[in-house]
């Protein structure tokens, strides 16, 4: 564990804390007061923008997990959050509380994360990811097909989340339920990196043999890692479900896993705090590049439009540029940020 | 390390901005615009400009931009003028989802003027909820219903409703003794899905027999495979229900095999750009459209002759020309009832009761327990390479056809 100049840990209890030092204790403390007043702040579209940031951290990390420290790469993530939102929007749909529709939601995508994780003990990089990819076309033809269990072409159509009678119907209100849930979801990953689970999905990412030869069980821990995964996946789509009130099989096409993909791609493999900035920036994008096309169009009439078609072409633009210059992403640019004003002014 | 310092700059700048942009609006109720004189009337518009259905959804925005432009000419609606802010959905739920809120929260729109079915349909307990209608061009049957949609409105018949239409002026017309022979080609899609069910319930009631079908995808290259079965099963008809990309491959395939049946068309599936794509293979078809096409002898073609300066338009132009009439008249009535929200727009178009528009649409009616706009559809015909008016097919409103 790096610490600050003068921070020493006298037990490994010690060293293994989330967070080591007052000073980082009191930001978070800081950052979460701030997160908790600002929808009072916000304005209405701004607070729903972040409750989609939110609904993206946790399906990030729990893609980062999976690809970032395990190294199982996944093109089915969207799919996943699809079996969640389905899942529990049907326990929903049946009047089983919310608490309890999130969770049987996460456990059902947990199960179907694991049976397609099955192939990961004999297929590794590309191979898996197409056979993640088989994953998400069957589940997409599942959700079109499913005839009542999914409303088919229809969808589903689901009132708002409550818990003991208190219903959670207005932005602000989702925003608390949802910053609860992210919160709980990045608490989660963190906590499962620095057990024995993490070191293993750790040392199976670095080198599958050399993992195996120190006893690491590939198998069950890679299943494991599909479980967890998806199991936080099914709580993300839920979650969505719940938050939209309506599911249809086009919301979680293969385009949904990529976009995730690209999240912890541009925020940082294998990093917790890279899925929650690889998760601003994918939700921030197409409104930054919108609210940029709507200011250009009071100069300059009928340039919208054409920012607005540029920005497929930006997104992928963005991420070529993120793979050549940053290629370990936001977190790697946050850690050298904090590197610099620690050492400020002497830089070497 | 340089290239660095540019991320990082650009990443602080677009997260300034973003803010920048926020800043200056407050939470505020949706919608509730009083009656001044000339206080505007805010609408939004939702539509794929740059996703997958961009090609006919770049056309349709202009017609609802066209439609706007019309009724602000004659004097806006009761003296106040519709300022229509148009938006890209990119066909994204989330995108449009986004976008909605900021209208409804922050800009305050008394409507939306909304497109594809991904959106649609997301948004529909939203609108619910907010008590803002929406007139989409998203024509799924079960969003007629107001139980399950009450605030979504459309100015075209349903899929499902156009695809009976079109199988009941095929049964009109059929002289031989021996049962017609249906199939149904269709894209493994909500959108292609959508009329399937209604369409082969209505064509085996009117004695027809179902041969076949088959799964053409949206973005398939050829679809020899997919049509040889229905060769064999030699069907007089068949439904299509895709796109204009996807109906002249199978039309062009289906030439390549020598299958005679006469194919009839959903409405996405044909337009001016299908003898384009597929040349004389379009000929003869059949095509299920809501709306006139551009320089038909109806009375409002020369409103819209004049606003697009005789550059011609493509039907989707047209329908949504409509549907901003529709909505302008609908207001209209609200205002004349008291004070123009969400709300009592919706009330207000629950009173139209065969509103012509201008001949551009069949007439159209709401009910309050039925948002059918009317049970009609024009039946085109592709006749060397232009869309030739044959007939309006007009079915009964029946009960049981409401949703679905």
């Amino acid at each position: 564990m790096q610490g600050k100049c003068g921070l020493f840990f006298t037990s490994y209890r010690a060293e293994a804390q989330v967070f080591p030092s007052g000073f980082q204790k009191s930001m978070v403390g800081l950052f979460l007061a701030i997160l908790c007043a600002a929808p009072f702040v916000l304005n209405t579209h701004l607070t729903s923008i972040v409750n989609l940031v939110f609904i993206s951290v946790i399906g990030a990390v729990s893609l980062n997990l999976l690809t970032g420290v395990c190294g199982q790469i996944s093109l089915g993530h969207g799919a996943f959050l699809g079996v969640g939102a389905y899942a529990a929007g049907q326990c929903s749909v049946h009047g089983v509380p919310f608490p309890l529709a999130i969770l049987t939601g996460g456990l059902v995508t947990a199960l179907v994360g694991m049976v397609f994780g099955v192939p990961s003990l004999r297929l590794k990089g590309i191979y898996l990811a197409i056979a993640t990819l088989a994953a998400q076309l069957v589940l997409e033809y599942v959700f079109l097909h499913g005839g009542a269990l999914t409303g088919g072409s229809n969808g589903l159509l689901l009132k708002p989340p409550s818990i003991l009678g208190f219903a959670f119907d207005s932005e602000i209100r989702m925003y608390f339920l949802l910053l609860a849930f992210a919160a709980g979801a990045l608490l989660m990953v963190t906590n499962i990196m620095r057990s024995k689970y993490g070191r293993a999905f750790v040392s199976i990412r670095d080198f599958h043999l050399s993992a195996e030869i120190v006893g690491v069980n590939l198998f069950r821990y890679k299943l494991v890692a599909f479980g967890v995964s998806s199991f936080l996946a099914g709580v993300a789509g839920g979650l969505w479900g719940h938050y939209t009130g309506y599911i249809s099989a086009e919301q979680f096409n293969i385009g949904l896993s990529i976009s995730y993909l690209a999240m912890i791609i541009i925020g940082g493999l294998g990093s917790v705090l890279g899925s929650v900035f690889g998760a601003v920036f994918i939700v921030l994008l197409p409104e930054v590049l919108n609210a940029l096309a709507n200011t250009l169009a009071g100069f300059w009439p009928g340039i919208a439009l054409h920012v607005v078609a540029m920005r497929e072409g930006v997104f992928g633009l963005v991420l070529i540029l993120f793979l050549i210059f940053e290629p370990e992403g936001l977190a790697h640019r946050w850690r050298l940020i904090k590197a610099y004003w620690k050492l400020y002014p002497f830089a070497h | 390390m340089r290239v660095g310092k540019i991320i990082t700059a650009v990443c602080t700048l677009l997260l300034a901005g973003l803010v920048l942009t926020g800043c200056g609006g407050g939470e505020e109720k949706p919608a509730a615009t009083s009656e001044k004189k000339a206080e505007p009337i805010r609408v939004g518009g939702l539509v794929d400009l740059s996703g997958p259905t961009s090609s006919v959804g770049a056309p349709y925005a202009e017609g609802l931009k066209g439609g706007v432009e019309y009724v602000n000419g004659l004097g806006g609606v009761n003296g106040r003028p519709i300022v229509f802010d148009l938006q890209d959905t990119a066909y994204k739920v989330q995108q449009g989802l986004s976008l909605y809120k900021k209208m409804v929260n922050t800009d305050h729109v008394v409507c939306i003027q909304g497109y594809g079915s991904a959106v649609t349909e997301a948004l529909v307990p939203t609108l619910a909820k907010d008590k803002v209608p929406n007139l989409s061009a998203s024509y799924s049957a079960h969003l007629t219903d107001p139980k399950v949609a009450p605030y979504n409105f459309f100015s075209a018949a349903d899929y499902s409703t156009q695809c009976r239409a079109a199988i009941k002026y095929f049964k009109d017309g059929w002289t031989e003794s021996r049962a017609p022979r249906i199939a149904f080609i269709y894209p493994d899609h909500p959108y292609g899905l959508a009329p399937i069910k209604g369409g082969k319930e209505y064509a085996k009631e009117l004695g027809f027999e179902i041969v076949g079908e088959a799964n053409v995808a949206l973005n398939a290259i050829d679809a020899t495979t997919e049509l040889l079965p229905l060769k064999d099963a030699a069907p007089d008809y068949c439904w299509i229900g895709g796109t204009t990309p996807s109906t002249s491959v199978i039309l062009k395939s289906a030439k390549n095999i020598g299958m005679n049946t006469t194919f009839f068309i959903n409405i996405w599936g044909c337009d001016e750009n299908l003898s384009k794509l597929a040349g004389a293979d379009a000929d003869g078809v059949y095509s299920n459209q809501a709306a006139a096409v551009y320089g038909q002898d109806v009375p409002g073609m020369k409103a819209i002759m004049e606003i697009t300066g005789n550059q011609p338009q493509m039907t989707h132009y047209t329908r949504g020309f409509v549907s901003a009439l529709v909505m302008a008249e609908g207001m209209k009535r609200a205002l004349a009832n008291g004070e123009l929200t969400g709300e009592s727009l919706k009330t207000a178009l629950e009173t139209l009761r065969d509103f012509d528009p201008m001949g551009l649409a069949p007439l159209i009616s709401y009910f309050p327990d039925d948002h059918r706009p009317n049970m009609a559809v024009f039946l085109y015909t592709v006749k060397d390479g232009k869309l030739t008016f044959v007939k309006e097919q007009i079915l009964e409103r029946r009960e049981d056809w409401l949703g679905h």
